[in-house]
């Protein structure tokens, strides 16, 4: 089964997955959505960090030692962030943080990777803007995306037609690169409500 | 003198450096941080990461050759074992002043 969600709190994250195991749903997978299979209803214990790694050779380092301690990683991969653990038995650590400041350093690192992207699309904005690749006016003049001679010229049906035809087209044109401040104002977001969390948790 | 902007050392990261004067993977820094602490510090798998990672970039620690092919193995540098000497003089310090001012106090009690 496969489920999609977002959480901008990983404390929630992590009550949801207890939930979803407690319902025997077990957690396999992690990409755009939750992989979740079928399994015998348990009480779990599911923890989530959030590193990237220069290299398999440290990933396999970092899960190792998690292993050790008594935690199978679940879902997450090299570059993923989120690293998704759950606990084997009762035995050893209840959490993979012993102190609030290193559960906190979680929220720096999300918020610093969603900071990091945004400041990428920042300047192909930027370029795109100054080399008049994106006309901001066709905000002002939307008739400038209609590319059909003589179609303001046109009457009846003969207008209507063309007009309807070309719509599509034009709007693509128009949106194509909205696309691009969009993701700018999002992650900004993102970045945003992380830093939120970080400072929340650091107070705890 | 001005002391090092990185002093004094947290417990967890002084009790680290204690048990990478032996070189070491991890889980055994966990468990000898443990026993070196009597119990008193116990680090969780995120944590202890976190703080090595940290000790990395600080150039106090550094990795050495290990015969497991997955697990890292970690030893101290010239420069983390100069802040370990330079916090255990700081703490015996402490120790020693209040030692002296207990041993005052005693003497005044005594006389009264």
């Amino acid at each position: 089964m496969k489920k999609y969600k977002f959480f901008t709190n990983l404390d929630q994250e992590e009550q949801w997955l207890n939930d979803m195991a407690r319902q025997g749903y077990t957690l396999v997978r992690k990409s755009f959505g939750y992989q979740f299979e079928r399994s015998v209803p348990e009480e779990a214990n599911y923890r989530i960090d959030f590193r990237t790694f220069k290299n398999q050779r440290d990933f396999e380092d970092y899960v190792a030692l998690f292993e050790d301690s008594g935690w199978t990683h679940v879902a997450g991969t090299k570059g993923s962030g989120a690293q998704y653990f759950k606990q084997n038995g009762d035995q050893g650590n209840e959490d993979i943080f012993s102190d609030a400041d290193s559960k906190a350093a979680r929220y720096k690192r999300i918020s610093d990777m969603w900071m990091t992207l945004c400041c990428c699309f920042i300047p192909i904005f930027a370029v795109l803007i100054s080399t008049d690749a994106i006309d901001a006016s066709v905000i002002l003049k939307p008739q400038s995306l209609y590319y059909t001679p003589g179609l303001w010229e046109m009457n009846g049906t003969r207008f209507w037609q063309a007009f309807l035809f070309e719509t599509p087209f034009a709007l693509f044109r128009g949106i194509v690169w909205m696309v691009i401040p969009v993701m700018i104002i999002v992650y900004s977001v993102f970045a945003y409500k992380a830093k939120k969390e970080y400072e929340k948790s650091q107070r705890q | 003198m001005s002391r090092d902007k990185h002093l004094p050392l947290t417990e967890t990261v002084y009790y680290i450096l204690l048990a990478l004067l032996e070189p070491a993977h991890g889980y055994l820094i966990m468990q000898k941080v443990e026993e070196l602490s009597a119990g008193q510090v116990r680090m969780a798998a995120g944590t202890l990461y976190g703080a090595v990672d940290n000790l990395l970039k600080q150039k106090f620690i550094q990795p050495t050759a290990s015969e497991d092919s997955r697990r890292k193995v970690y030893v101290i540098t010239d420069l983390g074992r100069e802040m370990l000497r330079q916090d255990y003089e700081r703490m015996r310090h402490m120790i020693e002043v209040t030692n002296m001012q207990w041993g005052k106090e005693e003497l005044l009690h005594e006389k009264i």
